[in-house]
Formats: structure tokens, C-alpha cells, sequence
């Protein structure tokens, strides 16, 4: 998988399809960091573990280089939904982003809690089947039992919080600025730890519908809160009701933002009075 | 017993001419709800939802105008996609789903409002006080 990768990197820079390709570094004294490859001969360092989200370092080269610069990135299955979410929200300019999709292992998958550990445009490597998150152990022994029981393992996890807002800084789609977490209205400043209902909810339901699940939020997390997890059941909710999945493709729009004649839920009846109101819409 | 505490988002279209009403007919209601009239059940944020859970409202109610009657055409639909996703968080998370209430009615249906809040009283009424959440940083407003 690395060879595949490596010349296909090496065959972008030397049909100048891109101007440098993004990807993982090992460099001196064997610290693997983040580069931007441009010389092809640099390419004999490339890496591909460990898992490194590159989104969003991918949207702050490309904003500080010139305009017509292209950029090739090495990208698993959630770095490139990551990806075309920014390309969504107009963050990134598709015609500036090349990927190199490379596949997760499964051992990578069972520990992300991967549904989908693949990219769609795969380059290198095999997909290997992803791991339903819902049926973990872990995850159904958070979920189950009344709402005082889940309301009480949530706190006491949520209660190490130390406001380090690393969650927020390694999301790859969170770029709202300013943000609401730093808004004295919405989440009180200078205690720690972080107001539980208002820090962790708020950030958790800004991303409902744009979470791609790459879990770099609960990677970044000092204290280990699975915040990943607070996902889940939108992610499922999404998928059964709308047939949506976040990142998949650039065309199709979160269905929160579409009215119920552009996307209707699957579970809800419309009176038929609303028909009418279609055809004068048009829609 | 303490009465839960409810705060009310109302669509000035609807849901609040609709409550105002209940006022005028001089329907007996519960007493601790504070209603905030909204331009549309849309414009209500979901933070807003989330701020107000967490300064110490036992629940919260938007009340829009029925599908397909809003007066911004299709912004309803928007606004009740958004509040179930909000209730599958909640109900993660353990805060519970029914604390979020979403209706539907029309500026004349004043007892119709009568009954919406009642019901919601009525199931407010046993759930667990969210103390365990509220207290560690020490704000209870």
C-alpha cells in the first residue's frame, strides 16, 4: 500500500497534476509529522500511519498559498468526507484538491468505531467492512438503562473536563469564527470545568449533521471523554430517516436545511392540504 | 411538589396569538411558564434550547404554525427536522427527549394551547431534576 502510494504521489508531481501533495513525514531522529511534499525526492520519507487528520491543515495550506495552487492529500475515509464537508461550506475550492485515498485496516476500524473506514475514491490498499458503533459493547453500555442512569455515567465523565477546547481545535469542520464557545451568552468563561450542558451539547449539536465520525475530537481530548460517542444516534437518525450521510458526495445538502417536500422523512405523515402549497411552491 | 419550571418559544404568526387568546377566554393554566414571542419556530436556535436547559428551565416548548401553514412557506419543516435531531442529543446524553416539546396550531386554537402546555406539565412532572448536570460548575440560576 505504501508503494502504490508513493508512485502515485510521485506520478502527480511529475505530471504536475498538483503543486504538492499533503501527507505524513518521517523525518529526523524518526518524528513523523505533517509535510507538504514537493520535490519528489523527498517522497522516499513518506508515511502512512499513524492515523493523522489532515483536513484541516489541507484548508490552511491552501488559504496561504497562492490561488492557483494545487494540493494532492493522502487521505483515509474520514479525512476525505472531512474534506468535501469544507468543500460544502465553501471552505475549500474543489478544483484545487486532489486526494489519494488510502484504506483503514480493520484493526483501525474496530478502534475508531468505523462504519466506514474506506474512502470513496480509493487509491491504495483494501476496504475492509466497517464496524457497526451501535452494537459496540462500550457504546451499548452507555446507552442503555433509564435517563437518570445515562445522565449520571455522562456527568461523571464530562465532570474531567478542562476546557482545553481541544475538541473543538482538532475537529476538522469546525471553523465557525467567531465560535459560540468563547461567547460569554452561551458558555460562561473562566470555570472549569467547562458548564456541562451548554459547552459539550452545544459544540456536539453544531456538528449533527456535518460529523464525517473520524473521532479526532475524542483523540485530542486529554481526559479521555468519548465525545464521539454523543454523535451516534444523529448519525443514525440522519441515516434511517433521510437516507443522508455526511461527507459523501458535494452535491447533496444536509436534509435539516431542505424543506419536507425536498426531502421527506420517512417516518412522518404530511396532511394532503400541504399539496397544494407544493404546487405553488413548485417544488 | 415543585411545579417544573417552562419556558415557551411562540411563532408570533401563530403559537403566540394562539396564547394570547387562551389569556383572553381566561383559561386556568399552570403559572410557571414564560412565553417568548419568535418571528418564526425556525429562527429559535437550538443553543438557545441548549442555555436554557442549562440555567434551570425544566423544559422547553416551541410552538410553530402547522406544516404547510407557515408563514415562510417551508421554514417549519427546517425547524422541526432540526428539534428531533436536538432530541435524540438530549436523549443520549440523558436530559430526556420530552423535555423538548414541538406543536403545531393556529392563532385560533386557544384551547388547543390549554391542553398542549397541560400535557406537557403533566409529563414534565416526574422526570429527575437535572442537579447532577448543573452543579459542578456551580451555577444554578
Amino acid at each position: 500500500m505504501l508503494e502504490t502510494t508513493k508512485n502515485m504521489a510521485r506520478q502527480i508531481l511529475d505530471e504536475k497534476k498538483a503543486d504538492g501533495i499533503l501527507g505524513l513525514m518521517k523525518g529526523q531522529w524518526d518524528i513523523i509529522q505533517p509535510h507538504v511534499f514537493e520535490n519528489p525526492a523527498e517522497l522516499d520519507n513518506l508515511v502512512l500511519e499513524p492515523k493523522w487528520l489532515l483536513a484541516k491543515l489541507a484548508m490552511r495550506v491552501l488559504r496561504s498559498s497562492s490561488e492557483n495552487y494545487t494540493l494532492a492529500v493522502i487521505c483515509r475515509g474520514c479525512d476525505e468526507r472531512a474534506l468535501i464537508e469544507l468543500i460544502k461550506r465553501n471552505q475549500i475550492e474543489e478544483k484545487t484538491l486532489l486526494t489519494i485515498g488510502i484504506a483503514c485496516s480493520q484493526e483501525q476500524a474496530a478502534l475508531c468505531l468505523c462504519d466506514r473506514p474506506y474512502p470513496a475514491k480509493l487509491d491504495a490498499g483494501e476496504a475492509v467492512s466497517g464496524v457497526d458503533p451501535l452494537e459496540d459493547e462500550r457504546v451499548r453500555a452507555l446507552l442503555i438503562g433509564n435517563d437518570t442512569q445515562r445522565m449520571e455515567k455522562w456527568a461523571d465523565m464530562l465532570r474531567r473536563c478542562i476546557k482545553c477546547y481541544g475538541c473543538r481545535n482538532s475537529c476538522p469542520i469546525c471553523i465557525c469564527e467567531p465560535c459560540k464557545l468563547e461567547d460569554e451568552v452561551w458558555v460562561q468563561r473562566g470555570t472549569v470545568p467547562a458548564e456541562m450542558i451548554p459547552f459539550h451539547l452545544i459544540r456536539a449539536f453544531h456538528l449533527s449533521d456535518t460529523c464525517v465520525a473520524c473521532g479526532a475530537c475524542q483523540e485530542a481530548c486529554p481526559v479521555n471523554i468519548p465525545l464521539l460517542w454523543l454523535q451516534f444516534s444523529m448519525r443514525k437518525t440522519l441515516r434511517e430517516r433521510y437516507g443522508y450521510e455526511a461527507g459523501l458526495d458535494t452535491e447533496t445538502k444536509s436534509p435539516v436545511l431542505s424543506s419536507a417536500f425536498e426531502k421527506p422523512d420517512s417516518d412522518r405523515e404530511y396532511p394532503a392540504w400541504i399539496h397544494s402549497l407544493r404546487e405553488r411552491d413548485g417544488s | 411538589m415543585n411545579q417544573p419550571r417552562i419556558l415557551i418559544f411562540a411563532c408570533r404568526w401563530c403559537g403566540l396569538i394562539g396564547a394570547d387568546a387562551a389569556g383572553k377566554k381566561r383559561i386556568a393554566l399552570p403559572t410557571p411558564f414564560r412565553v417568548i414571542p419568535v418571528e418564526c419556530a425556525a429562527l429559535v436556535e437550538t443553543d438557545a434550547i441548549i442555555r436554557a436547559l442549562a440555567d434551570g428551565v425544566d423544559g422547553v416548548a416551541v410552538l410553530g404554525c402547522h406544516i404547510g401553514g407557515c408563514r415562510y412557506n417551508n421554514a417549519n419543516h427546517t425547524a422541526i427536522k432540526r428539534m428531533e435531531l436536538l432530541k435524540d442529543l438530549l436523549d443520549t446524553t440523558g436530559i430526556g427527549g420530552n423535555r423538548l416539546m414541538f406543536s403545531f396550531g393556529t392563532a385560533h386554537e386557544d384551547y388547543q394551547f390549554e391542553e398542549v402546555i397541560k400535557n406537557f406539565f403533566d409529563e414534565l412532572g416526574p422526570l429527575p431534576s437535572l442537579g447532577p448536570w448543573l452543579s459542578p460548575s456551580g451555577v444554578i440560576r
